[in-house]
């Protein structure tokens, strides 16, 4: 074996990987923007809402809060776009890419798995911010709402949100058995817990349906949102953080455990 | 060193058996064909060989590593290319798009122009691959395995779901790659597939290696009988014939001989010296299909199993 075939370990190779990850993003952004009408329904979900929303009763108060639903609304829906993007949209898309075989093909590539992996979740995080922005621009700009008051802990939520949500949504795609489930099956999880976690009506704390959404994570992310975005005295988010953390942790288990790259066609 | 060597593989997922004491290897600038039916345990050792499943058992190298070994899965994949038994190309990219962020994860791809040329999607360069046939998705694919420059190329059927045309495109690819010096593993169930390409075949029947050796003297294929036909002359009967001969299926007579320079002597000459004709004269040694019949066969019955072609 001459030094030219001679064989090098490792699958990190620095400083030098990170163009490579950076390009696999690029990549990623452009399947996903190439599907325009997929990319429309993701993105402007949550923004036709909100305008429909504030359109109707920004100025209603939240019983609870002392803040009116404009506020409640904005940053409930942001947490919505984080939710939607790493978890629902991204567990329906890695269970295709399980089915139709393309995992497996780019795991035969020379592409890291850890850098495919990390380009898979970055695209996700970038489509979830840009909702974000977006709702923040809409609400600040047609419908005079203010925010976030609590910058660096409306920033933590962000992140452990959405890492803790692409962590849930591998899991969960893990779950699915076949390409024909995916929908249904993650949608309608998620679309009942973010309609009785108070995403279009806000439920009081205490209540028999807080309690029950209390135990999953999407009730927590949209009020850790809430009051970091409105900076609400005496509400802390630590617990809904370590709530929507746990879950995180809980899915990263499960995906170890059952995670493949070849399709499953259960 | 050869591209590929397997010495005793076995492969189980608890009780069931995917591969059992596989040896075989592949020498460089070979095409190296593994023949056998559905589930007798093709894609499983292909898959080992790239360092996608891991082995139970057994020795493997390949291109001198072993592809299990996960600090050099990275340097393996760079000089391996692989074409999957089902195709699998995102949807919404440009043939040209796909190729391109795939030779970006090579140190030293074929430049993307060339392989759409060689795959034959010129005209459809900046076509979204969901608007491309199925053949033309599977030539996409195949040009996904070799955007890479592989030294080893490893081809899991590839040419099912193709048309006869397709087919015979993706023949000359693979002619063309092994000109170059492209070492080839394929697997299929094709045996014209494997006569027109493979070196040398391997037969898989029942998780094992039944046979191996060219496809012209693989199972004894070059010393076995062959089969002379011919349409019997006018007014000439069987038992007139200097030989023993029987009528044929398609309305010709046969003989069936290990000892075909003898009779072709005594036929020819009986008809030169009675001036008949021998219309439709064929000889034709067993063919490679046979030959595979006859191997799974005998191994299915050993193994009180029913044969594939009684399935």
């Amino acid at each position: 074996m001459s030094a030219a075939e001679t064989p090098v370990k490792g699958s990190f190779r620095g400083a030098s990987d990170l163009p490579l990850v950076a390009r696999q993003v690029r990549f990623e952004q452009l399947s996903f923007w190439l599907n325009p009408i997929g990319a429309l329904l993701t993105i402007g979900f949550s923004v036709v809402f909100v305008v429909i929303f504030l359109s109707t009763s920004r100025n209603s108060t939240v019983s609870y809060l002392p803040i009116n639903l404009g506020q409640y609304y904005v940053p409930a829906f942001a947490a919505y776009g984080v939710m939607a993007a790493c978890f629902n949209v991204l567990a329906i898309s890695m269970v295709n890419r399980r089915e139709m075989g393309l995992l497996k093909r780019l795991r035969l590539s020379p592409l890291p798995t850890w850098m495919l992996l990390a380009a898979i979740f970055i695209n996700w995080m970038i489509i979830a911010l840009i909702q974000v922005v977006l709702l923040l621009l809409v609400g600040h700009f047609g419908y005079s709402v203010h925010g976030p008051h609590d910058v660096g802990m409306f920033l933590l939520v962000l992140v452990v949100g959405m890492l803790s949500f692409t962590a849930i949504g591998v899991g969960m795609s893990t779950l699915v058995p076949n390409a024909d489930a995916a929908g249904p099956m993650v949608s309608l999880v998620f679309f009942i817990l973010v309609a009785l976690s108070g995403l279009y009506f806000p439920v009081k704390a205490g209540s028999g349906l807080a309690t029950f959404t209390g135990l999953f994570p999407i009730r927590h992310m949209i009020l850790a949102m809430v009051y970091t975005f409105n900076g609400i005295p005496g509400e802390s988010v630590w617990n809904d953080l370590l709530v929507i953390a746990v879950w995180g942790a809980v899915a990263v288990f499960v995906s170890l455990r059952r995670w493949t790259w070849s399709p499953k066609r259960g | 060193m050869p591209a590929v060597s397997v010495e005793h593989l076995s492969k189980s997922y608890g009780d069931t058996v995917a591969v059992r004491d596989v040896t075989f290897d592949v020498q460089k600038g070979e095409v190296f064909a593994l023949l056998g039916p559905n589930g007798a345990g093709k894609t499983t050792t292909v898959e080992i060989l790239e360092g996608f499943r891991e082995r139970s058992g057994g020795r493997v190298q390949t291109l001198g590593v072993d592809p299990a070994d996960h600090s050099t899965q990275r340097w393996l994949r760079t000089r391996i290319g692989v074409i999957l038994q089902e195709l699998a190309v995102e949807p919404y990219y440009s043939v040209r798009q796909v190729l391109a962020r795939n030779a970006g994860y090579y140190p030293n791809p074929r430049p993307v122009d060339e392989v759409i040329e060689l795959i034959g999607l010129s005209e459809k360069a900046d076509d979204r691959v969901k608007r491309l046939s199925g053949g033309q998705q599977r030539r996409l694919d195949v040009g996904l395995g070799i955007i890479g420059n592989p030294e080893l190329l490893f081809l899991d059927e590839p040419t099912t779901g193709l048309d006869p045309s397709g087919r015979r495109e993706t023949w000359e690819l693979i002619r063309l790659l092994a000109s170059e010096g492209t070492t080839v593993l394929l697997t299929t169930h094709y045996m014209d597939e494997v006569e027109a390409l493979a070196d040398r075949v391997a037969v898989l029947f029942g998780q094992e290696i039944v046979a191996s050796g060219t496809p012209s003297s693989i199972g004894g294929r070059d010393f076995g009988a062959v089969t002379i036909r011919f349409r019997l002359p006018d007014g000439v009967t069987l038992a007139s014939l200097p030989v023993l001969a029987k009528p044929s299926d398609d309305g010709r007579v046969e003989i069936h001989t290990e000892d075909e320079v003898r009779v072709l002597h005594d036929l020819t000459g009986w008809a030169l010296e009675g001036g008949h004709a021998l219309r439709g004269l064929s000889v034709l040694r067993v063919s490679l299909e046979d030959i595979y019949l006859g191997l799974t066969q005998a191994r299915a019955e050993r193994r009180g199993e029913e044969p594939e072609s009684r399935r």
